[in-house]
């Protein structure tokens, strides 16, 4: 094997060499620093081959054969093969991505550039502390002067307040390790640590010093304005380096001298690191410039890093397991994202836009924000993961709080970014995109998902993911060029074979969730059927859907809250790629994916803080017995924020309503299932005994109920149809989440009717609404009307959807209506009972609504010619409505193993015989209530007809206009503004309140950001006595 | 005076010239006035480093014949400080080239000496 001191032989050697090369074809010395990197980057490989393959053992080396302190020793172990892999790995990627750069400023560049990177592969690989400052001060030499690859004067300047920075904190190290020398007499790492410094007073300053350069080193908040100002000005092949190779590099410092400094320490690491995550993340907020943007976000970054070496003392065996997960995300994610920014040169984000022109391009931002962020399949999402079981372990619960707060802030401004990057107009189009450009963020991205599935297999068998649905995802992308026919079939097919590996499984043993995933599967192949009526390829839409469908299936199937959690996260971000489909959906999709992301958080820490008492099984939720009510309060509020519960529902309406006309029904019916299965699986957990007296499910209960009120107001005042019914699942929702909150066997049934009925008939309607506007093109229900003699299945649709809905009988909402007021009168909520039964007779004005504007009165103008409503929303609609009639008919086939299944946890409080539900106040048989009620409309019906017949249908014209003609004719017809009166005596309910305090706290949130960053004032002298300062306050508040 | 002994005279001197050049770095806003604070800074930690190797009457670790190779131990200060400092001027050296070079760019670039006209980027 070839020795490590190779590396440097190598790049000296190198470096040396080109000078020769001045005045030849700059493609020579180019290849022959390629070359030359190449074979450093081979070196380490096989290092960190055998090391892997255990064929290895760690070797020290002395260099001109003495021993320390008058050698330099250097050691190439496990740890030194991984971090010298990667640094020359990025190096040899950057040499070909800056391949241009190189040949326009030539040979001198291309010394420099390999100078920096034998720099940071001693860096790495030094066991002597001066050897340390030497190579680092060779590093930060060289990554000034490719700098200068940029010729722009900010380059300059800040190249020059990058230097005076680095020269202060590099005067402080050396200060530091000639004190560490004086009191121990080695500067030999290994000696260090044995002679513990510590032990005498100034032994400790001296540590503290070198401690304090090191950390320096890593820009902590607000220490740093030098390095964002180089991250926003340097050529981004530079960017990557600083923010991926160095910081790497530097970490790895940090990391290899924890050993010797003191306990208490840890925690003012950590405190610079939670500082730096949640203040550079606070300030991206409000950054509009790329490169500014990745610098705050690399701070950050390596801030959290720093906080998980700060709390190692926390972390035990997992310790390097979370910090090295985090740290390869940072590397790939900082990496690829500063590339692609030299690719596609745009300096605003909002100008990202053009990375739709290349697909691939999109692919792999989306795939390096999401390691970012720590979604799954990442490996950064088991880092997270461990980070906070770990702390939650040890009762850390205050660093958890500060962890997600800081990692929610990243997640505003990367998905504000990305939402720009998905939705933005494109205003100019990129020229050619080089191979040697596209190949490093391309191998990176690969490679991110790669390491993300090697985590999870290094984690072991209690981690298991089912990677399947993933994968089917990944081919569906791969192929997305193909016509979306073929694409639709296909998603299909996925979808019914997934579903028949699971289902009959699960109705064998759990009925509930066969219910959730029955649901889940015939909804969504049903609503892609719908997908057939649209033309060309619809890029983008199965990946996204079938990402959402895999989550959804994977949240059923979990049995660990670790596969729970991976899959909740899937289906959100699947779920947000549909969402900002919609034409007007950027800010919808943002406000959606936020909360999902907070309510996502409450989960996790919920999860930590069980994980801590009976482990990850799902199962184990119940065996719970401290902090009962902070965990299910945690729990019960993350999975509101997907039910769109009171409060957290402001990103509801906008979601809905903006989506295509085949999404609306998939996030509304489908998706919302989902907290209501959470929320279900959470109340089961507390058991009868916790519910009946649990002031949570109590204030749950009201939540639910005014929920349903304010839902089913609002829906009354739409003017436009489909934000009509996404109110409209607002309050169904309310209503389930009242129902569930009663905690009792009847509330139960009651609430599983709701929960059947919502997806079935809400499903009905968004597809035929859906149909219906892409056919007359608008949402705007007062500009259609008289549609019933264009479409009459279309009404027939509706009307059964609304019949549903409302809760007459004889189809299977008043089933849920029955259950629910019975449950209520035996629960005794009588209060919030009338809260419900009043929002339920406002169901009515707006089921009016629909029917009353859109199919009758007089047909516009302009819709004399529509057609019925496409065959491929006939389809699934009237296979929903079918499946009502049955449900309807046939109501105990569905609800009586969920009686059955309910009976233990609750007691008893329901029967069935037959078709019969047989409570305590009555009974109730859904066949027979089918057929009287059949036999009444049909007479009714027929004697209408006979009726009808003899009245005179008035024309459209005549009506007399006072002589003149109205200037918005639709405005003066009844159907606009419908309700005014009751908006009059009720409006001051649905008010915005909630909206505007949520938009409050937000614009408060930037408002800090704008003021904080003002400590940047970009003057380097100012920065200087940062450092100063900073050192001084930290040494006051450590001694 | 008796009391003061090489080491603390040179000790003294060094902290002396880094609390001169840090002065100088954080309040001239002149940049080569500002580079002139980083050597002396530099220069201050490197009497520092040298006065910290001293060891009382003894020499230079050189051996010659001065000092005989049998006899080094018991007459030479401690070497290490030594070879160290020697790197360290080299490096500080570098690095206020590097410096000044920098410099001679921005002034090219704006016809400006002041470290108050280089903040176009903040915030």
């Amino acid at each position: 094997m070839v020795g490590p001191l190779y590396i440097i032989a190598i790049a000296l050697g190198t470096a040396f060499s080109l000078g020769f090369f001045k005045k030849a074809n700059r493609n020579i010395p180019y290849a022959i620093m390629f070359l030359a990197i190449a074979f450093m980057t081979f070196i380490s490989g096989q290092w960190l081959y055998a090391f892997l393959a255990n064929q290895q053992e760690a070797i020290q080396i002395f260099t001109a054969g003495f021993q320390p302190p008058f050698s330099i020793s250097l050691q190439m172990g496990l740890h030194e093969a991984v971090f010298v892999s990667m640094i020359n790995g990025i190096g040899l990627l950057s040499a070909l991505y800056l391949y241009e750069q190189f040949r326009d400023k030539g040979v001198q560049m291309m010394m420099v550039f390999i100078l920096l990177f034998m720099g940071l592969n001693v860096i790495i690989m030094t066991r002597d502390i001066f050897n340390l400052f030497v190579f680092l001060e060779i590093s930060t030499i060289a990554i000034i002067g490719l700098i200068l690859l940029e010729k722009k004067e900010q380059a300059m300047s800040s190249g020059f307040k990058y230097l005076i920075a680095s020269g202060i904190i590099s005067g402080i190290l050396l200060i530091g390790i000639i004190a560490i020398y004086y009191y121990n007499g080695t500067l030999f790492i290994n000696d260090i640590i044995s002679s513990n410094p510590l032990l005498l007073k100034g032994g400790s300053v001296a540590v503290f010093l070198t401690l304090m350069a090191i950390v320096l080193e890593l820009k902590p908040f607000p220490v740093n304005g030098w390095a964002l100002d180089v991250y926003e000005s340097a050529h981004p092949g530079v960017g990557a380096i600083l923010s991926a190779a160095t910081g790497t590099a530097m970490l790895f410092v940090l990391y290899k001298i924890t050993p010797f400094i003191a306990d208490p320490w840890f925690n003012m690491i950590a405190t610079i690191g939670i500082i730096t995550f949640i203040g550079s993340n606070l300030l991206g907020i409000q950054q509009e410039n790329a490169q500014r943007l990745l610098g705050y976000s690399s701070v950050g970054q390596l801030g959290l890093i720093m906080l998980v070496i700060g709390l190692s003392p926390y972390l035990g065996d997992n310790y390097l397991f979370i910090g090295f997960t985090l740290l390869i995300s940072h590397f790939l994610a900082k990496a690829g994202l500063f590339w692609i920014a030299g690719i596609i040169k745009q300096k605003k984000i909002k100008n990202w836009s053009v990375l739709r022109k290349t697909p691939l391009l999109m692919v792999l931002f989306g795939i390096f924000i999401l390691t970012l962020l720590g979604f799954p399949p990442f490996p950064s999402f088991f880092g997270k993961w461990e980070l906070v079981m770990e702390l939650s372990n040890n009762h850390q619960l205050a660093w958890i709080i500060a962890i997600l707060a800081g990692s929610f802030l990243e997640a505003v401004y990367l998905f504000r970014w990305f939402g720009y990057a998905l939705k933005k107009e494109i205003k100019e189009t990129t020229s050619k995109i080089q191979f040697s450009k596209i190949l490093p963020p391309f191998l990176f991205g690969i490679t991110s998902l790669v390491a993300g599935y090697y985590t999870n297999i290094f984690q072991g068998d209690a981690y298991t993911i089912n990677y399947l649905p993933l994968a089917l995802v990944l081919i569906i992308t791969l192929i997305d060029f193909i016509s979306a026919k073929i694409k639709n079939s296909l998603a299909i097919l996925a979808m019914a074979y997934y579903g028949f590996l699971t289902l009959p499984g699960l109705y064998e043993n759990d009925f509930i969730r066969f219910i959730f995933m029955a649901i889940f599967i015939g909804g969504g192949i049903l609503t892609l059927i719908a997908g057939y009526a649209y033309q060309g390829k619809r890029k983008g839409f199965y990946p996204a859907a079938l990402l959402m469908f895999a989550g959804l299936g994977g949240i059923i199937e979990a049995q660990t809250t670790l596969q729970f959690f991976f899959a909740w996260e899937i289906m959100t971000f699947g779920s947000y790629l549909l969402i900002i489909r919609g034409k007007h959906s950027i800010k919808h999709g943002f406000s959606y994916i936020l909360f999902s992301l907070g309510g996502a958080y409450l989960l996790l820490m919920a999860f930590g803080l069980m994980n801590a008492q009976v482990g990850m099984q799902i199962s184990a939720l119940s065996d719970i017995n401290t902090h009962l009510n902070l965990i299910f309060s945690l729990l019960a509020i993350g999975f509101m924020t997907k039910m769109a519960s009171l409060g957290l529902h402001i990103w509801l309406p906008g979601a809905h309503a903006e989506a295509e006309s085949d999404v609306s029904p998939m996030v509304s019916a489908i998706l919302l299932k989902a907290g209501v299965f959470g929320l279900l699986i959470t109340i089961l957990a507390m058991g009868a005994e916790y519910a009946q007296h649990s002031t949570l499910l109590y204030i749950l209960g009201w939540i639910g109920a005014l929920t349903a009120l304010v839902g089913n107001l609002a829906a009354s005042f739409q003017e436009d149809a489909k934000r009509l019914l996404a109110y409209s699942s607002i309050g169904q929702l309310g209503y389930i989440l009242f129902a569930y909150a009663m905690a009792t066997h009847l509330g139960w049934v009651g609430g599983f009717v709701y929960v059947i009925n919502h997806f079935a008939f809400k499903a009905v309607l968004f597809l035929t609404i859906g149909a219906v506007v892409l056919r007359v093109g608008t949402h705007k229900m007062y500009e259609m009307g008289g549609l019933i003699k264009r479409m009459p299945l279309a009404f027939i649709a509706v009307l059964i959807g609304i019949i549903t809905l409302s809760g007459v009988p004889p189809l299977s909402g008043f089933a849920g209506k029955w259950f629910f007021y019975h449950a209520l009168i035996s629960k005794g909520w009588y209060f919030q009972g009338a809260v419900v039964l009043f929002a339920g007779i406002i169901a009515f004005l707006y089921c009016f609504r629909l029917i009353q504007s859109i199919f009758l009165g007089q047909l516009k103008d302009n819709h004399r010619k529509v057609k019925e409503i496409s065959i491929w929303f006939i389809i699934p609609i009237y296979t929903l409505i079918i499946g009502i009639m049955i449900f309807s008919a046939r109501p105990h086939w569905i609800l009586q193993p969920i009686s059955e299944y309910i009976a233990p946890y609750f007691g008893r409080e329901l029967t069935w015989n037959g078709s019969t539900a047989i409570a305590e106040m009555g009974y109730w048989n859904g066949e027979w209530i089918m057929y009287i009620i059949g036999v009444m409309f049909v007479l009714i019906l027929g004697w209408l007809l006979y009726t009808n017949a003899k009245a005179q249908k008035v024309k459209q014209f005549n009506i007399v206009y006072s002589g003149e003609r109205p200037f918005t004719p639709e405005t003066t017809h009844i159907a606009h503004n419908m309700y005014a009166g009751y908006s009059k005596a009720l409006g001051f309910i649905v008010e915005p309140y909630i909206t505007k305090l949520w938009n409050n706290m937000s614009d408060a949130i930037v408002q800090l950001g704008g003021l904080t960053k003002r400590i940047y004032n970009g003057n380097g002298q100012t920065y200087a006595f940062y450092i100063i300062a900073y050192i001084v306050i930290t040494f006051f508040l450590v001694f | 005076m008796e009391n003061l002994s090489l080491e603390i005279v040179t000790l003294i001197t060094g902290i002396a010239l880094l609390l001169i050049g840090i002065w100088g770095l954080l309040t001239q806003k002149n940049l080569i006035k500002m580079v002139i604070g980083f050597a002396l800074f530099d220069t201050g930690i490197h009497i520092i480093m040298v006065s910290i190797g001293y060891v009382k009457n003894r020499t230079a670790p050189i051996l010659d014949q001065a000092v005989k190779t049998n006899q080094a131990a018991e007459k030479i200060v401690d070497p290490v400080p030594q070879a160290l400092v020697l790197t360290a001027i080299v490096i500080g050296l570098g690095i206020t080239a590097l410096m000044l070079a920098f410099v001679l760019k921005m002034y090219q670039k704006k016809k400006s000496l002041e470290i108050n006209n280089f903040n176009d980027l903040k915030w």
